[in-house]
Formats: C-alpha cells, structure tokens, sequence
C-alpha cells in the first residue's frame, strides 16, 4: 500500500529544500556584485582627507539588510507591496541616520561646483593653468553618446530593412561578414584606426569616436534590427501597398511602428557604449582636446597630489546616473529585445 | 468592378516556374475560386493580379486593358490574407479608412462605418486588432479590402485561420456580402469545400498550370484529368492502374477511377473484405480489401452494416467509370466494368 500522504509530505519538504537552497545561493552571488556599488555610494557621501574609510561601509550594509528584512516580512504578514516598500524605506533612513548621520556629507561632488578641484593649491591645476570642467565632459559624453546614437539606430535600421526583405547578390556573405566583424576585439583595431583618423585629419575631435563607435557598433546592431524586421510578416506590406500606399510609405506606417522596441533597445544599448566608452576617446586625442565623463574619471583619479577617493566615487556617482535612469525608463523595451531580436 | 483577363501568364524565378500558361477569363461580377494543393502557383496568381508581383510573361487585363506594370497602389484592388494582415498600431477605424488616405474623401469615414456595419463590427471601431478575435479581425480586413470600391477583391485563404463553425459563417457572408456588391472576386484556397461552396467557377491549377475550370460539379463529375479526379471529392475517387485483367475497358486506358459512392454491395460481383470503416453522420466510409488492391466505398445510414473480416461483393454501373489515357487526360465517353473473373 502506497502512503499518498507520506509521498506527498517528502515532496513538500524537497520543494523548500530546493527552494531555501536556490534563495541561499542567489544571494551569495549576488553580494559581490551588489556591495561595490554601494560602496562606491557610501564613499561618495562619507569619505573625508581623501581617505576611503571602511568604516561606514558595514553601518550601511546593516542599514540596508534591516530594510530588506522588514520589507520582506511586511510582505510575508501584510502582503500589500506599497505598504512594504514604505516600511522597509523608511526604516532603514531612520536607521540611517542614527547610525551615519554625522558622516553623510557633500564635500566629495565640491567638482560640480569648481573646477579648482586641488582646494589648496590655487591656480595651479594639472593642465597648464587650467582644469578640466566636469560639465564641459559631460556635455561631452551627452553629444558623442547620442549623436552616435541617433546614427546607429538609423543606419542599422534601413540597412536592416533592406536585408530583411530585398534578395540581391552577395546578401548571405554580407549577413556572414556581419558577424565575423564581430568576432574581432575591437582594441586590436586602435593603432590602424589612429592612423586613418590621424590622416583624415579628424584626430582630438569629437568626430572621431563618434565615426569610430559608430562603424564598430553598426554590424551587431544591423543584426539584431534584422531579427526584428524578419518578424514583421510580409503580408501587412503587401497589404499596406495593395491599399494604396508605396513602398516608402509603407515602411514609415507600417511597418515601423512593429519594430519600434527595437530602434529603442539598440538605441540605449548604443547610447551606453558612447557613454561609457574609454578606450576609443583616449586613443584618438594627443593631448586635452577634449575631455568625457571618462577621461575625466581618469584625470581625477591620477591627480598630483594624491588621490582623492571620495572624489573618484563622487564622479563615479556622477558618471553612473545618466546611464541608470536611462535602463530603468527603457527596461521593458529591453525584456522584449528577445522576443523580435534572436527569433532572426 | 472589371472584368479580368489573363493571357498566356507565366511567373518564372531563377530556379523554378511558379505559373507558366495561364490563360483565364473572369467576367464582372463573377466569383471564382482557384484551387490546387500548396505550391501549385495560386497564390504567386494572386500576387500578380495584385500588382505586387511582376509577371515574366503574358498580360493581365483588366477591362480590356493592359495592367502588368500598373503598381499595385493604382490598381485598385482589395486584398484579405490568410494572416488578414490588420495594422497593428492602428484602430479599427484607422484601419478600414486606410486606403482612403489618399483620396481626401469628405465621407470616408461615413462609409468607413457602413462597411463596418455591414460586416457586423460597428461596434469595435475604437479596438485595436489585438484585441479582436480571428473572426471579428477577418470582417475588419473584409471591410478594409472593400472600402476603396475595388475593380478586383481577392482573397488568399480567407478561412484557414478560422474554426470550423465560424467558417461556415464566414462563407456565406463573405458570399452574400460581395453578391450584395456585385464585386469581381477571386478567392484562392486549397480547401476544395470552400472552392465548390462559395464560387460561380472553380479553376483547378496543379504545378503552375490550370487542369481545368468549370462549375463545381463539371469538377466532380467530369474531371478533364487524373489530377483533378484524384484532387476533387472527399473521401477521394478509386483509382486504379490498368490494365487489370479483372477490368474490362478499352486498351488505350491506363487509369480506372470510381467515386467510392459509385460502388456498392451487391449479390455478385467484385470480392471484398471489410478492413475499416468510418462513421461520417449520414454516410459509413468502409475500406475493404479486394483483388484490385484497397478500395472506399460510401453507404447511406448511421451504422455501420458490416463488421471487420466480414465478405461482401462490390459493383457498380458501368457508366460512374472514369476512365484516364497515359497522359492523365479523360478518355470521353468511355464506359467500363469491373468483373467477377477475368473477362478475357
């Protein structure tokens, strides 16, 4: 005789085994990835002296995991997630408080307010007589990370169109080529790209990484446009110029606004390439032509007298938001990239 | 509304002739189905006809007129796919008034809701596509297609997509409502109930090439080829190779066919055993294996009246013979027999 409620009872217990195990090993791996960027915040807003004191660190952890653990047993007994969020919050910036209070300040970002970053030596910068200016990189950074972006989407875009639906000799070895392209380190090329930007005479512009990321970017996102435009069936087209439209027109009301997550998918992932890009803005200038938001990173990092830390994580902080806000606006445009993407 | 005329019409790719020789003639008015198993060049016709395919030989008129050039967006043709190929972003609306957009018509949309209210969806105009069920999507391309006033409506596997109930539904609105509009329409299927049920004419293409065009039951009773004999009717016709010496016919018949409700039990004649059968409703489908190999036959009630293993004989009249020379072609007025024994 089988014993159904026996069975059933060691199934129940194995389900939470597995379930307590899997909870146990996600958070594991995930502390080592989670703590430096908290890290980096609390240095931020607590280092003082140019010093990176652990000593706030473990306070902000314990900050942290009690709100964790007070929302996440608001949940378990009140189940109404607001709510919970709100507990969790608000306990830990009590907790806070009352533990970093006195810590927490804002002379790490003193950088967005003066250029002078060396309070003490006045007038006697690292760039001759004068310093690089936080929001001169920043603009910087803005227009190299969306003028390539607005490049990108466009050209990936027709290109892929044109792939996706026209036949025309060498079509399969352009599509193949496409990826070879990528298999490359793109870092083996910065010598050869030197020297073509060097006679173009295009060296210590802007122009230059924008060309450059552009070229180096377009062959994947050619690829992944492709895959969106492969999912648009035929037939609307067809329908769409059977009602009058031409081919053009078509392609704007149609079936553009099918690919639509997509174009926004590749364009935040091409903009964060622009934004974070260093390799590239380092290797095309001979000098301080022009600075971004990683070049400034750097240049704050290696400064004369010392490093200040609490300035680089400030910059860091600085450097990190743009990029954040951008994927929590466009995060489920993301999710989605699968859908139309890899079915290609 | 046109009269349509193909002459000589050939589509050709690099590798493959798609139609090759077609020659039809459709009047105003008329609605005829082309017929064939997948891949036999109807749709690659309706592609033509539409425009949205260039034809590699011979003429498309339409009323007398040479349109083979003419781009599908002056053609002035409705189309319905399979897919029906809704707009996604756009209402329901939006996407009957669709082909109007370029007329700048003051009543489009007073006629966007009499086509709307005469395939029963006026209450769905605000929808999206998404939100329709295939049904209500197949009215919404129905009035799509017919809102322009077309010279020509096509449909490509209007049915397919539907349940069975909703298809029998759909046959006869899409019936009334173009009779109603005295529309030219050309349907093409390879659902030979909805060919026979729904059109004034049935063309019957196999590999590109028209077998035969005539009425449904010109189709069923006299088909012009092996083809169309082994294509037309379910359960499909008996055929059998000859020469058999327990048929007698004459010597230049290579194929015998018989409709299985041409066949039936009788005191004496053909030996069988009964392997299978179907109920079907009215009709019992029994398979019985005789002499000449596995053949079907049809007999009226809800039982069966035989049991597997059971022994019967098989006859027939010698006038439901159809008789087909090496070619595949109809020998005419030919008559044969099946016989007890060998007849020489």
């Amino acid at each position: 005789m089988v014993d159904w409620v026996k069975l059933a009872q060691r199934s129940r217990l194995g389900r939470r085994l597995r379930l307590g195990a899997l909870s146990v090993f996600l958070v594991a791996v995930s502390i080592p990835i989670a703590v430096p960027y908290i890290w980096m915040v609390m240095i931020a807003f607590t280092a003082r002296r140019g010093m990176a004191e652990t000593g706030t660190l473990w306070p902000a952890l314990l900050v942290i995991l009690v709100g964790l653990g007070i929302y996440g047993a608001a949940m378990l007994w009140l189940r109404r997630e607001r709510l919970a969020i709100v507990m969790g919050v608000l306990t830990a910036f009590l907790l806070g408080l009352i533990l970093l209070g006195q810590d927490l300040h804002l002379q790490n970002f003193r950088f967005m307010v003066n250029a002078n970053i060396i309070d003490d030596l006045d007038g006697q910068g690292t760039v001759g007589e004068r310093y690089p200016w936080v929001w001169e990189a920043f603009a910087n950074s803005l227009l190299l990370a969306s003028t390539q972006t607005v490049i990108v989407v466009t050209v990936s875009t027709l290109a892929a169109y044109y792939l996706s639906r026209f036949s025309f000799r060498g079509r399969n070895t352009f599509l193949q080529s496409l990826l070879v392209l990528q298999a490359f380190p793109a870092i083996t090329l910065v010598i050869p790209i030197f020297l073509i930007v060097f006679w173009v005479g295009l060296l210590n512009t802007l122009y230059a990484p924008i060309l450059v990321l552009t070229a180096l970017e377009l062959p994947f996102f050619i690829f992944i446009m492709k895959g969106f435009f492969d999912a648009v069936p035929w037939d609307i087209e067809m329908s769409a110029m059977t009602d009058g439209a031409s081919r053009r027109e078509a392609f704007w009301m149609v079936v553009l606004p099918q690919v639509r997550v997509g174009m926004i998918a590749i364009g935040v992932f091409a903009f964060i390439k622009g934004w974070e890009e260093y390799v590239f803005v380092n290797g095309l200038r001979t000098g301080e032509s022009y600075w971004v938001m990683s070049t400034y990173l750097y240049y704050v990092r290696e400064d004369v007298m010392g490093v200040d830390y609490g300035m680089v994580a400030a910059v860091a902080v600085l450097y990190v938001l743009p990029a954040l806000i951008l994927y929590l606006f466009c995060q489920k445009y993301l999710t989605q990239m699968t859908l139309g993407g890899v079915k290609g | 509304m046109a009269q349509i005329e193909l002459k000589a019409l050939q589509k050709a790719w690099d590798d493959a002739v798609a139609v090759q020789d077609m020659n039809l003639t459709i009047q105003d008015g008329e609605f005829v189905a082309i017929l064939g198993p997948s891949g036999c060049g109807k749709s690659t016709t309706l592609l033509m006809l539409a425009g949205l395919y260039l034809p590699t030989g011979g003429d498309i008129l339409f009323d007398g007129t040479r349109v083979n050039e003419v781009e599908a967006r002056h053609r002035n043709v409705g189309i319905v796919f399979q897919s029906y190929a809704l707009y996604p972003n756009m209402s329901v609306l939006q996407n009957i008034l669709f082909p109007t957009r370029s007329q700048q018509t003051p009543d489009a949309e007073k006629r966007a809701r009499e086509m709307a209210e005469m395939v029963q969806i006026n209450q769905l105009l605000e929808r999206r596509p998404s939100q329709l069920s295939g049904g209500q999507q197949q009215r919404v391309a129905l009035a799509r297609a017919l809102i322009k006033r077309p010279n020509l409506l096509l449909l490509d596997e209007p049915l397919s997509n539907l349940d069975a109930t909703l298809r029998l539904t759909m046959r006869a609105e899409i019936r009334r409502i173009t009779r109603d509009l005295g529309v030219t329409t050309i349907l093409v299927t390879h659902d030979q109930l909805e060919a026979t049920t729904m059109a004034d004419r049935v063309v019957c293409m196999n590999a590109g090439r028209i077998e035969q065009i005539g009425r449904a039951e010109d189709l069923y009773l006299r088909p012009d080829t092996l083809f169309v004999a082994g294509f037309i009717g379910s359960p499909p016709m008996n055929l059998i190779s000859l020469p058999h010496p327990l048929i007698e016919v004459p010597s230049i018949a290579r194929t015998f066919g018989l409709r299985p409700e041409a066949l039936r039990p009788a005191e004496t004649g053909l030996p069988a055993q009964v392997t299978h059968f179907e109920p079907m409703g009215r009709e019992v489908l029994t398979t019985v294996q005789t002499p000449l190999g596995l053949l079907r036959f049809l007999e009226a009630g809800t039982q069966p009246r035989w049991q597997v293993g059971d022994s019967l004989h098989l006859t027939h009249a010698r006038d439901d013979a159809i008789l087909f020379d090496g070619t595949g072609a109809r020998i005419p007025n030919a008559t044969a027999l099946m016989t007890e024994q060998g007849y020489a």
